[in-house]
């Protein structure tokens, strides 16, 4: 009798504790409940479904990592926001020396969180050990331009570079070249994620790993970008559902990184007092042709397919209103950006295409196998390559057999292999300049070794790394771009907006989406409530 | 050989066995990480660099040796308990025992409180009222939380509870704010908080845990429903049951005092035995809720191919779930003499 009297008493306990939750608004529910920083204007929080690899740069290649890094350190150079190419950031001025030296000069009295200086021996220690180190998982492959570095007084570095190469600025805003304290990091070893220590805007107070991030304003920083919010959390989350649960019900005041199109749609329709921002973004999707493989190793096909394909109707259907249509692998942003692919085909045109194909004897319609995975950029990809299917199919032109395999075995079919030879990537930069978004797709068959090769393409791109003249890259570009129009080894699709959700009152995130990718926790603001 | 002889002679073999069978598993565990596709470096690497440069990480990390020499390699380790540092985090095994283990124990031990106190009475009331609509109510009941995947019913409770209703939580294991000004004592957060008096704070954490326990809880619960149904079933009929009516006993004090208790003994048996169902839940209900626990890095880990955070992590839990199994084999061979021939 008592067992089941004290069983009667628990279940209503539990029911009375999850009622109760319904009328208490001191945290996590209620409908009034305050924003995530507790409706602190001293604090707020950021939500995202990201994980992070490291925080010592040596060991961070990855877009999550970055996001942080680019807050706790300081670089010489970086893009500030709204900028689309490099400026003195830790250093006051950077300039040529020669075509294959590269010297900084630091600003004055500049110091760590830790109370250390910042000095030029820093700047060396930092890359000599990014190298050293040489992180399987770190960006090091970044530096192999740099031959030496040497702290020529306590103010100035000196870079000798191997080559030529007019990437080096933008290469020094990347993580792989922020300065750590050669006071407190091993040269030999990963420092720990919960002993970092940067010059940046923000120090980092407290980490759980893939749990919440602590920041508070770095007393020592005496730079550019104060921090308008002097504490900053930053919440993991497993799943986007949960994520923009989160921000609906106030447990985060901003939700960056990644609500997928539906939920944003949603989110703009939702009067839950949360308002969606979008602003430039650098993220591409693409197609890839293995030019070796047939059938479209006949330039022909390709042809037709980037005449046909509809990039309006892909963005506006499926990534409604996220991603804007992308005509060549360089996003708009960048200087020397140019819409090739557009000037070429014009707007989609079944009738030119089947010509183009009549013309090169090309019996239709071509059976074609095309692959995507779903495991690596999402589940909207299917319905991206479900709309091309649609789009070449309705040209009556193509018969499209479209499979999807994990990301695992899509990646050793498609690069070792070579099996694919119509199938999707995607890529961030890994420095805001339109040769990362050139070289590593057109030079000698591209990182996924496609099998293309053109002399004229490789021309281009060792001239505008040899000229420091931004006008005469500009025209490199051009011509490389429209190489790629003409030649189709790639079928560039979109751009990708960068997109977060924000409570009301929050203020600046959209300052922040620029080229550069960085969320600079520094610009946002959010009012009391 | 005397009783207490007998009893150490049946808990040395069966601590001897668990050595085959963590063999076992840590050798399937290896195989199916290096059979499958995929390995760290190209899990987050290989959208991004060309295969040659990948070689050249994977080769850093010794990826490129023969199987079986990482075979050996992994297996010395394993018996040193040294189980490396994750290559897609940084961390070690043990750093992430700590900072998730506690997150996953507060889930797990809610979730069986949760099941004892909701299917302990229903199991009763089903046994005592057999073949009628209650027990008819209470066995589907059992079935759906039994055979409901956690995920779904979890994302059903979010809908409704969190989206809908707007009463708990939907995730996380504590407000951002209660969470940053946590100070740690044991890694337990609602431990911790209590230590510090933040009573706030600890109704802040029973208000995020209540989703995922009782999601985690009724996969359990099933499981009690349907065992003390049928023993009360049982013991009702029994003799001592008619003997108690016979001398006048009430009905109510016969069903709580002598079929109910009797009911409980394999109760405690099978509640052991389902640490192995509440880990496996735990995974599924953990991600669903982005609970901070051992689960969620689990899944993490097998999505980036991290051979040393899986290894390692289903290690830690089979060693649980053998540990757990041991404990109960000695307990069942204490009470009954029997089970140690």
């Amino acid at each position: 009798m008592r067992a089941h009297r004290m069983a009667v008493l628990g279940c209503t306990a539990l029911l009375a504790v999850a009622a109760c939750g319904g009328s208490d608004d001191d945290g996590g529910g209620g409908e009034n409940a305050p924003s995530g920083g507790g409706g602190n204007a001293d604090t707020y929080v950021l939500g995202t479904t990201d994980k992070v690899v490291a925080l010592d740069p040596v060991g961070a290649y990855d877009l999550a990592s970055q996001q942080l890094i680019g807050n706790i350190y300081q670089n010489l150079l970086s893009v500030p926001a709204g900028g689309n190419t490099p400026e003195p950031d830790a250093a006051e001025s950077c300039d040529w020396s020669d075509d294959k030296t590269y010297v900084c000069k630091l600003k004055p009295d500049l110091k760590f969180s830790s109370g250390d200086p910042l000095t030029a021996e820093d700047v060396k220690f930092s890359l000599e050990r990014m190298l050293k180190i040489a992180d399987p998982t770190g960006p090091y492959t970044l530096l192999g331009s740099l031959d030496s570095v040497e702290a020529t007084d306590p103010q100035t570095v000196t870079m000798k570079l191997k080559k030529v190469d007019a990437t080096w600025p933008f290469i020094l805003t990347h993580n792989v070249a922020a300065i750590v304290p050669d006071e407190i990091y091993s040269d030999s070893e990963k420092q720990p994620d919960d002993k970092i220590v940067g010059s940046g805007p923000y120090k980092l107070d407290k980490y759980t790993p893939n749990q919440q991030a602590v920041f508070s304003a770095n007393p020592e920083y005496n730079g550019p970008n104060k921090p308008q919010t002097p504490k900053v959390l930053v919440q993991y989350f497993e799943q986007a559902s949960a994520l923009k649960l989160a921000i609906e019900q106030g447990d985060v005041d901003v939700a960056y990184r990644s609500l997928s199109p539906t939920d944003i749609e949603a989110l703009r329709n939702s009067n839950a007092g949360v308002k969606v921002v979008d602003g430039e973004g650098t993220e591409i999707r693409y197609a890839v042709f293995n030019v070796k493989k047939k059938p479209v190793d006949n330039v022909a096909v390709r042809q037709a397919i980037a005449q046909i394909v509809d990039r309006q109707a892909i963005v506006d259907s499926i990534y409604k209103g996220t991603a804007t249509p992308l005509y060549s692998t360089v996003p708009s942003a960048f200087p020397g950006a140019k819409e090739s692919f557009k000037d070429k085909y014009g707007d989609p045109d079944p009738a030119k295409a089947k010509q183009l194909l009549d013309d090169a004897g090309v019996q239709t319609p071509v059976e074609l196998d095309a692959w995507y995975t779903p495991t690596h950029y999402g589940p909207v990809e299917v319905d991206l390559w479900n709309e091309l299917k649609r789009q070449l199919e309705g040209s009556g032109l193509f018969k499209i057999n479209l499979d999807s395999t994990e990301w695992d075995q899509y990646k050793e079919e498609a690069f070792d292999k070579g099996t694919y030879y119509f199938y999707g990537l995607g890529w961030f930069p890994d420095f805001p300049d339109a040769d990362n978004y050139l070289t590593p797709f057109m030079r000698d068959g591209g990182f996924f070794v496609n099998g293309y090769s053109n002399e004229e393409v490789n021309k281009a791109l060792d001239a505008e790394l040899a000229s420091q003249d931004s006008g005469e890259r500009e025209e490199q570009f051009g011509i490389v771009q429209d190489i790629q129009a003409e030649d189709v080894p790639v079928l560039p699709l979109w751009e990708g907006k960068q997109v977060a959700a924000v409570r009301e009152g929050v203020e600046g995130v959209e300052k922040t989406f620029d080229p550069a990718f960085q969320f600079r926790f520094w610009l946002v603001t959010k009012k009391e409530s | 050989m005397s009783r207490a002889g007998s009893l150490r002679g049946y808990i040395l073999i069966r601590i001897a066995l668990m050595v085959p069978m963590v063999w076992v598993l840590l050798t399937v565990v290896f195989l199916m990480m290096r059979v499958a596709p995929g390995d760290p470096i190209s899990a987050t690497l290989g959208g991004k660099l060309s295969p040659a440069d990948l070689d050249e990480r994977r080769e850093a990390l010794g990826f490129d040796r023969s199987l079986f020499v990482q075979y050996l390699e992994y297996l010395w380790d394993a018996v040193r308990f040294q189980f490396g540092t994750t290559i897609t985090d940084g961390q070690t095994i043990g750093s992430i025992l700590v900072e998730n283990g506690g997150a996953t124990l507060t889930l797990t031990v809610a979730a069986l409180v949760f099941a004892l106190v909701v299917g302990l009475p229903l199991g009763l009331i089903a046994g005592r009222y057999r073949e009628t609509l209650p027990d008819a109510a209470i066995r589907i009941f059992a079935i759906l939380g039994y055979a409901a995947p956690p995920f779904f019913i979890g994302l059903l409770a979010q809908l409704l509870f969190a989206k809908n209703l707007d009463w708990l939580p939907a995730s996380k294991m504590a407000s951002p704010i209660v969470q940053a000004q946590a100070e740690t004592y044991t890694h337990i957060l609602i431990i911790d908080l209590a230590i510090d008096g933040n009573w706030d704070g600890v109704w802040d954490v029973v208000k995020h845990l209540i989703l995922p326990a009782v999601t985690l809880g009724l996969l359990v619960m099933g499981v009690f429903i349907r065992l003390v149904r049928v023993n009360v079933g049982q013991a009702l009929g029994g003799d001592y049951v008619e003997a108690a009516r016979a001398r006048g006993v009430p009905e109510r004090r016969v069903v709580s005092r002598h079929a109910f208790r009797n009911a409980l003994v394999p109760v405690v048996t099978v509640m052991g035995l389902q640490v192995a169902l509440l880990l496996g839940g735990a995974v599924l209900t953990e991600q669903t809720f982005s609970w901070p626990g051992l689960g969620t890095r689990l899944l993490q880990y097998l999505n980036s191919r991290d051979y040393i955070g899986v290894q390692g992590l289903i290690t830690v839990f089979a060693l649980v779930v053998v540990v757990i199994s041991l404990l109960i084999d000695i307990i069942n061979a204490l009470i009954d003499p029997r089970v140690r021939y």
